[in-house]
């Protein structure tokens, strides 16, 4: 036992960039993904993780003090730097609670199905870094790693029943049958989608209320890529920033290069991952096929081709900097994140049936809620960050406004304030969540077989 | 040499697992060095279309695209992947 903690303490001892390879190296071939294969992808991780730093090197070194500069001379309050979704998977992975996440979300993924609490085979093995990234978040304000892991899994479980929920207004939507999304960030606001969109049905006169957004996406595209709302953005802080035109200039080349490179070194994450996702598939895939009415549970990337989708995160992407200046109580400056708005959409676009107008009362209320939990979250997402091995340059608080803004993850946080009776409350929240949804399936598999 | 975009929400994601899937079932197939595959955002189909031969997407695309789109949703779930295949294969022989 002795050689054992003191093996775990070497490998801690490490830091991220060595501990990561190991730890996926050795998960990867236990799960038979093979030893060559598992050592490269265990590299590749480590590779990214290097990567990320390196560029968040250039926005400490070069977008930061400008920000700063804008931010004194006109007195905004927006100085927590959104350095990303990327950031907030590097903290998941790098944390104690997500060194076990996959084999314990396959685990929850198994006991649902067998106990028919979901319907879906959740094979999107990547995205269980969102579920680990609240376990962090509470395994850091707690310090305790058991009340991270139950926060993971009760976390897990909200989601995968509103995944099964929304599966059959996606296929509607999107005519993607036997495909659900439990995502632990765009499954995240369909509650919220939800109550809004009945209100708006209340209401009499603003229920009719539509926006036409089919031409929208078309022609303006092009400013919804990361390269161009990075340069855009670069330029407009190093002009408020007071910088010379050069000045100007490289910002905007430098932020644009952020903002691309950012996700580019998130993506060797991914790949890092491939052969234990892949390995991970065939297993769950070869036990949980032949059962009623199933879903696959898939990245939610695969939602966003919808027009509408597209049309409406373009529109907000300037809301969220309005917002973000006349907001009361934010502290955030939108950067990074602002490309990946396009996520909160795939299911809020069928849950509001295509309304254009609903989409963007929704989405407003959305942002206006993030900005304000990215601010609230911002001091144990930099902590976080630091734990995992991050280099953030002293004086700097990051957040980010798609996870760091996540209201499951607020509110899981929130639960933990409670200590022991919190963690209970939520234990029993996605406990009747699952039995709610064992009712409906039972119900419907009962509908199928009259 | 057959130039196959492929794309997804972000040209990062899910074109990373696809991308290494349908290498994968290409090289197996005789195809190993005649192809090359270039990953992209479903934004950049429109504008890259006319530049490749077919294109294997995630997710929906709409509008106008200047090369035939495969739906390669199968290549993440594994159902009704032959089909998929199939209709690859059809396009490499082009």
């Amino acid at each position: 036992m002795d050689i054992i903690l003191k093996f775990f303490g070497f490998i801690q001892g490490l830091g991220a960039n060595v501990m990561m390879p190991i730890i996926i190296s050795i998960i990867g071939i236990c799960m038979g993904a093979g030893v060559g294969k598992s050592i490269r992808a265990g590299l590749t991780v480590g590779v990214g993780f290097i990567g990320l730093n390196l560029v968040l090197g250039i926005f400490g070194s070069y977008v930061a003090p400008a920000a700063e500069a804008m931010i004194a001379n006109w007195g905004l309050s927006t100085s927590i730097m959104d350095v990303g979704w990327p950031a907030a998977a590097a903290i998941a992975m790098g944390s104690a609670v997500g060194t076990f996440i996959i084999p314990i979300c396959l685990l929850v993924n198994i006991v649902m199905l067998i106990t028919n609490t979901t319907q879906t085979v959740n094979i999107d093995i990547w995205n269980y870094w969102h579920f680990a990234f609240t376990g962090s978040l509470v395994y850091m304000l707690t310090g305790n790693i058991v009340y991270g892991i139950i926060a993971a899994i009760v976390n897990m479980v909200i989601i995968m029943v509103m995944g099964d929920v929304t599966a059959p207004l996606l296929e509607k939507a999107n005519g993607m049958e036997g495909i659900s999304l439990p995502h632990g960030f765009t499954t995240a606001y369909t509650p919220i989608a939800f109550a809004i969109n009945w209100i708006i049905d209340k209401i009499p006169g603003v229920n009719k209320w539509d926006i036409n957004l089919d031409k929208v996406q078309e022609k303006f595209g092009v400013v919804g890529e990361p390269i161009v709302i990075g340069s855009v953005l670069g330029v407009i802080i190093g002009i408020l920033a007071g910088q010379t035109p050069a000045g100007v200039l490289g910002l905007g080349v430098q932020l644009g290069a952020v903002l691309v490179l950012i996700p580019k070194m998130a993506a060797l994450f991914m790949e890092g991952l491939l052969p234990i996702s892949d390995a991970a598939t065939e297993f769950i895939q070869k036990r949980f096929t032949a059962r009623g009415k199933m879903y696959i549970g898939l990245d939610s990337a695969i939602g966003i081709g919808n027009p509408t989708t597209l049309a409406v995160s373009l529109i907000l992407i300037p809301v969220a900097l309005i917002l973000a200046v006349i907001l009361p109580g934010n502290e955030v400056l939108p950067l990074v994140d602002l490309s990946v708005i396009p996520y909160m959409f795939v299911l809020i676009i069928p849950i509001v049936n295509g309304n254009g107008f609903r989409a963007i009362v929704v989405g407003i209320v959305n942002l206006a809620a993030g900005l304000l939990i990215a601010t609230n979250l911002a001091p144990a997402i930099t902590s976080s960050a630091i734990a995992s091995g991050f280099e953030v340059a002293a004086n700097t608080t990051i957040s980010s406004i798609c996870d760091g803004a996540n209201p499951l993850t607020w509110i899981m946080v929130q639960f933990n304030k409670f200590g022991v009776i919190g963690v209970v409350l939520a234990v029993v929240l996605a406990l009747a969540l699952a039995l709610w949804n064992r009712n409906r399936i039972l119900k419907q598999a009962a509908e199928m077989h009259e | 040499m057959k130039k196959i975009l492929l794309a997804c929400a972000s040209g990062i994601a899910t074109s990373t697992a696809v991308n290494h899937k349908l290498s994968k079932v290409l090289d197996e197939k005789g195809y190993k060095g005649q192809y090359r595959i270039t990953q992209c955002k479903v934004q950049e189909v429109f504008a890259q279309s006319a530049n490749y031969d077919f294109c294997v997407a995630t997710t929906k695309i709409s509008g106008e695209v200047k090369c035939p789109v495969i739906l390669g949703i199968a290549f993440l779930t594994g159902i009704g992947l032959d089909k998929v295949v199939a209709q690859v294969l059809e396009e490499m022989k082009k």
